[in-house]
């Protein structure tokens, strides 16, 4: 275990090196803050509710899931993977006495770990420069169910894009997989607007995918809202979660045979 | 008792590869309709080493000596054959396995270059789960022997390619693995650099008793270091036997080149078997004899000479010389 904390600490030390990137990071920050304010201010404007948002429950919604997103980096996961089976320097992990998936996933914490101290940071001061009422959740169950599906859902897209790294074992290029999941996430993950102001019908079929639970239910269980599918979304999650790992262990047995680590 | 730590018994590894025909309608038809070729990268070798040995593994460029090493570390799986490595199928890719080895690539880094090799050490401790005793005890030892103590908390992206070499070897060897493998540790190195890496590999398989099998195209490399020498062609084994029986025996010559303060037109040799090979007034390239170099370099000596610089041949004549006097495996 010990070995896995350590990676996850060599990739944080990582990120500290440049030193204006954790300043700059750190004042982007705000940005996204000031956009929601701005844009749901206007909207919000001439209307007390929308939906079921009140203006600082969709700010508070926006702000959570901006950080939520931010926190969410596991695409250079499977670029990583991609571009060092078609340079040949996957053979880096192989010839290391890891399990090479969990060391994805520790990489990713270490990574993870060093934008949530550090945009958590960022977003206190900015919440008291600016002094905007935010409206988190009351209920422990829910802070509980919201961080824990978190958890599940960053893994779940570590494991999936661990998973399309490794396709390039197969395909050569693995682009079209990307694009589609970039695509679909992006949609369900509810990136641009909160999903429960999508007919009943669309959510009900989102809600059968993970990427519904990677942002979108954790940060609405945050601000306290949806507690109903609370349960449901952490049972989903883990479904997902152990299928995916079913789908890399046959992957992985299937085409490492297919690694030629490039050069004769 | 059996001192043998690799064995390999018609090892073969084939690669299929994809051919497509020259320019854009080549490409284009290659959307429907592709052609493939199966290239045999190593064909039937057999290989046995034993503990403590210091093996050079030569041959000219796609001769298979990668590919081999790969196999051997479990990177990649052998299309046919037995192999065995300290006990373990390599490409099973167990932990326990990979505890026991190292292997450097000269063209891939497990540094992190944004950090100090410092970190990078810390990693690898954890990583080959070494005491905090042995850790320090090896730390140390390696940081003398390569005398880059100074170096140990600076960028490695800071570092010259010779100093980061040392790195990656420090890196390799804190876990005292069984066997080293070691693919071009001194490409693109200068000669000092690529002296001292020498000099070190030497301490450790003297002092730590590893077992370390090398790739180079320098032929320096293997004179100094390796007792045994294995020659591969083509995916195959032409050669393994000493190394100073294989250089006695197949590298006949020696390149001289010799350039003048003064333009020298024309020197009639006495030494009967130097051809020259370059001709210009300030500089001369000959090939001449083992057994004549000495005498061609006293002739060359009374023109005044500026400076003079003896070179030994290049692998692949020596890969070449072997084929042509029909020498198989000779083990």
């Amino acid at each position: 275990m010990s070995k896995y904390l350590e990676i996850s600490k060599i990739y944080m030390k990582t990120q500290l090196v440049w030193r204006a990137d954790v300043i700059f990071n750190m004042i982007f920050t705000i940005t996204k803050i000031l956009f929601a304010y701005l844009l749901w201010g206007m909207v919000f404007q001439n209307t007390e509710r929308i939906g079921q948002f009140t203006f600082h429950g969709m700010l508070s919604y926006y702000i959570m899931h901006s950080f939520l997103s931010q926190l969410e980096m596991s695409e250079g996961i499977s670029g990583e993977i991609h571009d060092r089976i078609r340079n040949g320097t996957f053979s880096k992990y192989m010839v290391i006495p890891v399990g090479i998936e969990k060391y994805f996933i520790a990489m990713e914490l270490g990574i993870v770990l060093f934008y949530i101290v550090f945009d958590f940071i960022a977003a206190v001061i900015w919440f008291f420069v600016f002094q905007i009422p935010i409206p988190f959740a009351a209920e422990g169950f829910m802070i509980i169910c919201g961080a824990v599906m978190t958890v599940l859902g960053m893994l779940f897209m570590v494991q999936l894009n661990y998973f399309l790294g490794l396709l390039t074992l197969k395909y050569q290029g693995i682009g079209t997989f990307l694009m589609i999941k970039n695509n679909l996430a992006a949609l369900v993950m509810g990136s641009i607007i909160p999903l429960s102001l999508f007919p009943e019908v669309i959510v009900k079929m989102m809600q059968l995918l993970p990427f519904y639970y990677v942002t979108y239910l954790p940060a609405m269980l945050l601000i306290g809202m949806c507690k109903e599918e609370a349960i449901t979304g952490l049972i989903v999650i883990t479904c997902w979660c152990l299928i995916m790992q079913l789908i890399i262990s046959m992957v992985w047995k299937k085409y490492i045979r297919k690694y030629d680590g490039v050069g004769i | 008792m059996d001192h043998t730590i690799i064995r390999t018994e018609n090892l073969v590894k084939t690669y299929r590869r994809y051919k497509k025909k020259e320019g854009l309608r080549g490409s284009v038809s290659s959307l429907w309709k592709r052609d493939y070729e199966e290239k045999t990268a190593v064909n039937q070798v057999n290989l046995s080493v034993e503990k403590g040995e210091f093996i050079g593994l030569i041959g000219p460029n796609g001769a298979g000596k990668t590919t081999l090493i790969k196999m051997l570390t479990g990177i990649i799986a052998p299309t046919e054959g037995k192999i065995d490595v300290l006990g373990y199928y390599p490409n099973a890719l167990k932990n326990a396995f990979k505890k026991q080895f190292a292997v450097v690539m000269g063209q891939k880094s497990q540094l992190f270059f944004e950090l100090t090799v410092n970190d990078t050490l810390r990693l690898f401790k954890e990583i080959y789960e070494i005491s905090e005793e042995d850790f320090q005890k090896n730390k140390n030892y390696f940081v003398e022997l390569f005398g880059v103590r100074e170096l140990m908390d600076v960028q490695v992206r800071t570092l010259s390619l010779g100093e980061r070499m040392k790195m990656e070897l420090i890196v390799a060897l804190l876990h005292n693995p069984k066997i080293l493998f070691l693919d071009e540790p001194t490409i693109g190195l200068d000669a000092v650099a690529s002296k001292q890496i020498r000099n070190f590999l030497k301490e450790i398989n003297r002092e730590k008793g590893t077992t370390i099998l090398l790739t180079s195209h320098y032929m320096e490399d293997i004179k100094a270091l390796c007792k045994r020498t294995v020659v591969m062609t083509h995916g195959a084994k032409i050669y393994d036997g000493r190394t100073e029986e294989l250089f006695e025996k197949y590298q006949k010559n020696k390149k001289i080149t010799v350039s003048f303060d003064e333009p020298v037109k024309c020197i009639a040799l006495k030494t009967f078997d130097a051809a020259l090979m370059e001709n210009s007034p300030y500089k001369k390239v000959y090939e001449v004899s083992r057994q004549s170099a000495k005498d061609l370099l006293t002739e060359l000596m009374e023109f005044g000479t500026k400076d003079i610089a003896i070179e030994e041949e290049e692998i692949g004549v020596i890969v070449e010389r072997i084929y042509q006097e029909g020498s198989d495996c000779h083990e």
